[in-house]
Parts: C-alpha cells; sequence; structure tokens
C-alpha cells in the first residue's frame, strides 16, 4: 500500500549533488598534494646519491673480499671472478699476471678466505661513476701443512661504474709508517 | 504463547516488504550503478514505465566515482612516498649531508689521535682527553686496551704517537655515527733496555678500528671503539 506512494517521491532533486562536489575538491585536492609528494620523494638527489654510495660500497667489499679470497683446488673459478669483480687497470694487471700467480698458488696450495670487518665510503663522484672505499679486512691464509694465520689488510679501493654496475680499479693496503696516504 | 508467535511473525512479514522497495529504492541514489540483479529485480523492472531508472544521476554517479578515485590515488601515493622515505640508504646521511660528514670526520680523527697517544711525562693529558672524548662503554673499553699499554709506556718512559691517517663515514643516523678509521702507530723511549728501544724506535704500527660517535652538547663523543677483536 505504502509502495507505489513512495515510489514517486522524484528523488532526483533529493541528490546530493552539493557535498558530493565537496567532497570530490577535497579528494582532488589530497590526491595532488600526494602525487607531489610522492613525484618530490622519488626525485629526491639526496636519496639517489645514498642509493649510489650503499651500491658502490656493497660492490667494493665483495670486490675486495673476492680479491682476497682463492683456493688453489680451484683457482679457475677463483680467479674468474676475480676479473669479474674489477676493471680498467686493475683488470688489466690481473689478466695480465693471471697465469703466474695461478702457477705460484698452485705450488704453495693455499687457501685463502677473507672476511670485510667493516667497510665506507670516503668519496663518490656520482656523475663521473667513482668512488673510494676503505675496507678493513682479515684474511686468513690455510698452508699446505695445515696451519692457519690471520692477517688484518686495511684496504683502499678505487671503484668505477662501468654498465651500471660499480667495479674496483684500484686496489691497494693503506701505506704504514708515517707517510701521507694517497 | 500463540498470540506472541503471530504477532512476531507478522511483524517479520511487514517489515520484510517494507525492506525489500527501500533496496529497490535507494539505488539510484548510490554510487555504483548497478543493475538490479535476480529474478525479483527484473520483475520489477518490468512492472512498468514509471520506475525512476531512466533518471538515474549520472553526474552524481561520476562525481562520487572520481572521489573514490581520487582518494585511492591519494592513499596510494602517500604510501609509496613513505615506503621511498623509509629506505635505509635514506636514512643514512653519510657523505649525503657533506657538513655533517666533514665535521664527524674531523672530529672522530681528533679523538682518536688524543685518546690513543700516551706521553709518560703528561699522564694528565691522557686522562683528560679520556674525560673528554669518551662516553658510555668506550670510557671501560679504552681503560682496558691501555691499562697495560700505559703500564710498559711508564716503565720505559715512552711516548706513544697516533696519528690518523684514513677516515670514513660508515653511516649517520640523526645524532649517531660510525667512523672507520685508519690510524698509524709509533713508540719512542727514552729509557730501559738500548735494545729494546732500538726496536720499537720509528716503527710504525697499522691500526684500523671502528668508531662509534653520539652528538651531544655541540660536539661527537665517542661511545663504542670496535678494534675488530685485536688489541
Amino acid at each position: 500500500m505504502e509502495r507505489p506512494a513512495r515510489r514517486r517521491v522524484p528523488r532526483r532533486l533529493r541528490t546530493p549533488y552539493a557535498p558530493a562536489l565537496a567532497l570530490a575538491l577535497v579528494a582532488g585536492g589530497f590526491a595532488a598534494w600526494a602525487g607531489q609528494d610522492w613525484y618530490d620523494a622519488a626525485h629526491d638527489d639526496r636519496a639517489a646519491y645514498a642509493v649510489q654510495r650503499d651500491r658502490a660500497l656493497a660492490a667494493g667489499e665483495q670486490a675486495v673480499q673476492n680479491l682476497n679470497t682463492l683456493d688453489h683446488r680451484d683457482l679457475d673459478r677463483g680467479l674468474d671472478l676475480w676479473e669479474a669483480s674489477t676493471t680498467g687497470e686493475l683488470r688489466e694487471q690481473l689478466t695480465a699476471g693471471r697465469d703466474a700467480f695461478a702457477g705460484q698458488v698452485k705450488e704453495a696450495e693455499t687457501v685463502s678466505t677473507a672476511r670485510v670487518l667493516s667497510g665506507a665510503v670516503t668519496e663518490l663522484d656520482d656523475r663521473a661513476g667513482r668512488a673510494r672505499v676503505l675496507v678493513a679486512l682479515r684474511v686468513t691464509v690455510r698452508a699446505a701443512d695445515g696451519t692457519r694465520t690471520d692477517k688484518d689488510s686495511r684496504m683502499l679501493g678505487e671503484l668505477t661504474r662501468t654498465d651500471g654496475r660499480w667495479k674496483l680499479s684500484a686496489l691497494g693496503q693503506a701505506p704504514v709508517g708515517g707517510a701521507p696516504a694517497g | 504463547m500463540s498470540t506472541t508467535r503471530h504477532h512476531i511473525n507478522r511483524q517479520r512479514l511487514r517489515q520484510a516488504r517494507a525492506a525489500r522497495p527501500r533496496v529497490v529504492e535507494v539505488r539510484p541514489g548510490t554510487r555504483r550503478a548497478a543493475a538490479p540483479r535476480g529474478p525479483e529485480a527484473t520483475a520489477e523492472r518490468a512492472s512498468g514505465p514509471a520506475r525512476p531508472r531512466a533518471r538515474r544521476p549520472w553526474g552524481l554517479v561520476a562525481l562520487c566515482g572520481l572521489t573514490v578515485l581520487l582518494g585511492a590515488f591519494a592513499g596510494w601515493a602517500h604510501a609509496e612516498a613513505e615506503s621511498l622515505r623509509a629506505e635505509p640508504a635514506r636514512s643514512n646521511t653519510a657523505l649525503t649531508d657533506v657538513a655533517r660528514t666533514s665535521e664527524v670526520k674531523g672530529q672522530v680523527a681528533e679523538a682518536v689521535d688524543r685518546l690513543f697517544s700516551y706521553d709518560h711525562a703528561d699522564p694528565a693529558a691522557f686522562d683528560r682527553a679520556a674525560k673528554d672524548l669518551l662516553t658510555g662503554k668506550a670510557v671501560a673499553q679504552h681503560r682496558d686496551l691501555f691499562t697495560d699499554v700505559r703500564e710498559r709506556a711508564d716503565a720505559r718512559k715512552a711516548v706513544i704517537t697516533t696519528a690518523v691517517t684514513e677516515t670514513a663515514v660508515e653511516r649517520i643516523d640523526g645524532d649517531r655515527a660510525r667512523v672507520l678509521v685508519y690510524a698509524d702507530q709509533s713508540s719512542v723511549a727514552t729509557a730501559g733496555g738500548k735494545a729494546e728501544a732500538e726496536q720499537d724506535d720509528g716503527v710504525y704500527a697499522a691500526a684500523m678500528l671502528a668508531v662509534d660517535a653520539v652528538h651531544r652538547d655541540g660536539r661527537w663523543l665517542v661511545t663504542a671503539l670496535d678494534t675488530f677483536g685485536r688489541t
């Protein structure tokens, strides 16, 4: 009895356009603000720089560890890894001296393993793709007779970014004895 | 008993009847313009041309849809921005904050120079350095590291000099920082066995350590010394 009467009420006139429009505008405002915020966060130069810093350090620590790890029973794999971790002059040196070095290690029958104690980036040129890292390293060498010796090394490494990847382009130990480093 | 049940039943029936049309009527006003479903709905759609389906406020529906979309985008963009900011790379301002990085480097290098140098003739300077520059567990660590060294240096009237050669900031997170330090240590004895003195003189020992520091009252204090398990 009630149903037909109710149905004929023109609901259209009661539709809340104004509040809906206001709500849409508020939502639009939020969307614009959040979008701008997101854009800023994604295009933060410092953040991009920080990401490069962490990438360079991770690559540097891994490369330094790789270059101080070698098993005489698996020389080829170890030396391939050396070459894969390096670039530029350092890679050329390693490639040139590879056979002679492999012979020495084979004869000495040593197994070297390295552990990174700590590492940090000292310089980073994001655009040029160059970085300098300090890596504190502990190298354990097991000789043919089974004796183990630990040696701590203060490594200085230079990294170059090639094809988007950071690789070691120079590696040495920090000089000892009052001489200024570098 | 029976009357009550009758009453309840009748009430339910009425409620059901009242609820049905309400569902149909609300539809044109709701945000979603979903077509009525089910056999019942089809029947009602066919019930007459008087149904207000043709007068559906599409503009309102579109407006509401837009609101939902914009709101969803805002929420999503906000979440994306937050997750970007939460990246660990960003909370570490080593190198990205150039001024702070060089400040930490400079002060930690100076602190290590002072904390690891000892002159038998001026032990007060050493104690003063420890008092000024150390805090927290670094106090005990420094004391443990130097108890023996100090005794030997006093006996031999030695001067131990430490010079930092390289520093690199691993991490700066607000008021806390960690710095990797390379230093050279030398000791010169002015008394004791000649052989011993000759052995030691001019010999540099390579040292490396990681220093945790906290920024307090405008300067960086050492909170922990990590010698990587070596003394």
